[in-house]
């Protein structure tokens, strides 16, 4: 099944939007980025998207309390989650708490992207395929 | 997918147990066999290499503690490079110790359960555990808090411990992820930066994340140069490095270690 893949990107650090935006577009998918998770959490209750990719370390709200709201309002949606401060611990949980996939941070563009067209393939839908390497994303 | 690592004071129920765990699963069974392809991999002589599992180096012993610590570092690399195809059960091979921080690595710790052994017999057999894996890699193996599972062959049968340890490998938690796999791409690369150094060098501390390469070491300073020289170039060959950065702390007794 072919069609655009609607993404909610959260990181409360705006150079990270900024970047992996256009990464994501370039593959197909229509992009909509926060900093705040409380923002990102209104727009996910209006909204069913088919991936929500979330920093964890935030204020107000973290990515765990975020990756349990979307399980709750979207059961098919699959959560993401980027970190600067990955551990083993902490990956454990996310894991076990249902996230698709975990990675930690600097990356680059097209590690999320593979990560993306692998939670694409498991619901069904083709996107484009990957191009091109870019620069790493810093936390 | 993951990998399962068991380790256990008695060798034989550890194989067992692991032989069981891998077809129940169809999994690859990775032990003890791989020493030959190792000796044959880095041409060293497999009787020593077998040897450096089991013991520590002293001074009563053909075996220099610079010897050993390298045979060590070309199992731990051969074996890290295993584990990357994961679907694996590994045992035999102090696994338990080197794979850190892998989060689909399932550490399973079974206690014998060996009616053959005397109480004195385990004590001293766990003793000697202790005292190897401290040495080759400052972890006491027989600290039961540092596994994921523990099983005690004392009151739970094999058969059950099979279905626990396959059971608990099923766990989302313990399932592959990017992260997961990134962490121990690293650890293999920093085992195989380790043993291009080790060859001709001591005192080497390495660690690796995506490429780059952080060497830690001890020189005096007539030789912290050349030092620095030499690690960056043995480093530098190695396949997926891509930057190497040396920290050199300076050794008080003014001895060359390399």
């Amino acid at each position: 099944m072919q069609k655009t893949l609607e993404v909610l990107l959260l990181d409360d650090e705006p150079i990270v939007g900024r970047r992996l935006k256009p990464a994501l577009d370039k593959i197909g998918c229509h992009v909509e980025v926060f900093e705040n998770p409380k923002q990102a959490v209104a727009r996910i209750n209006e909204k069913e998207f088919d991936i929500v990719v979330t920093d964890i370390r935030m204020e107000e709200m973290n990515g765990i309390q975020v990756l349990e709201h979307v399980q709750a309002k979207w059961p098919r949606t699959r959560v993401i989650l980027i970190t600067g401060y990955a551990k083993m611990d902490l990956a454990r949980e996310a894991m076990g708490k249902g996230v698709f996939d975990f990675i930690a941070k600097p990356f680059r563009p097209d590690d999320l992207r593979q990560i993306i067209l692998n939670a694409a393939e498991s619901l069904g839908i083709s996107v484009d395929k990957p191009s091109g390497i870019t620069e790493p994303v810093e936390p | 997918m993951s990998i399962i690592i068991i380790a256990s004071d008695t060798a034989e129920i550890e194989h067992s147990i692991a032989q069981k765990v891998a077809a129940a699963m169809d999994y690859q069974l990775l032990d003890r066999r791989i020493l030959e392809d190792t000796a044959k991999k880095y041409q060293i002589d497999p009787g020593k290499l077998a040897d450096a599992m089991k013991t520590t180096p002293s001074l009563f012993k053909s075996l220099s503690s610079g010897q050993w610590r390298y045979l060590l570092a070309c199992v731990e690399a051969h074996v890290l490079d295993r584990l990357l195809a994961d679907k694996i059960v590994c045992c035999g091979l102090s696994a338990h110790l080197y794979v850190t921080g892998v989060s689909h690595a399932l550490n399973v710790r079974i206690l014998s359960g060996d009616d053959s052994q005397s109480e004195k017999e385990r004590e001293n057999r766990l003793q000697q555990r202790k005292k190897w894996s401290m040495a080759a890699y400052n972890e006491d193996e027989t600290e039961l808090s540092r596994y994921d599972l523990v099983i005690n062959l004392d009151q739970i049968d094999p058969a059950e411990a099979v279905k626990t340890i396959t059971g608990a490998a099923g766990y989302r938690k313990f399932q592959v992820m990017t992260y997961s796999m990134k962490c121990l791409s690293d650890l293999a690369l920093a085992a195989r930066v380790n043993v291009a150094l080790l060859k001709t060098m001591t005192d080497i501390s390495v660690q690796a994340r995506d490429g780059s390469v952080i060497v830690s070491t001890k020189a005096g300073n007539r030789q912290k140069r050349k030092k620095v020289e030499t690690i960056k170039e043995l480093a530098g060959k190695v396949e997926g490095v891509r930057y190497v950065e040396v920290h050199v702390k300076k050794n008080l007794l003014g001895v060359t270690t390399g």
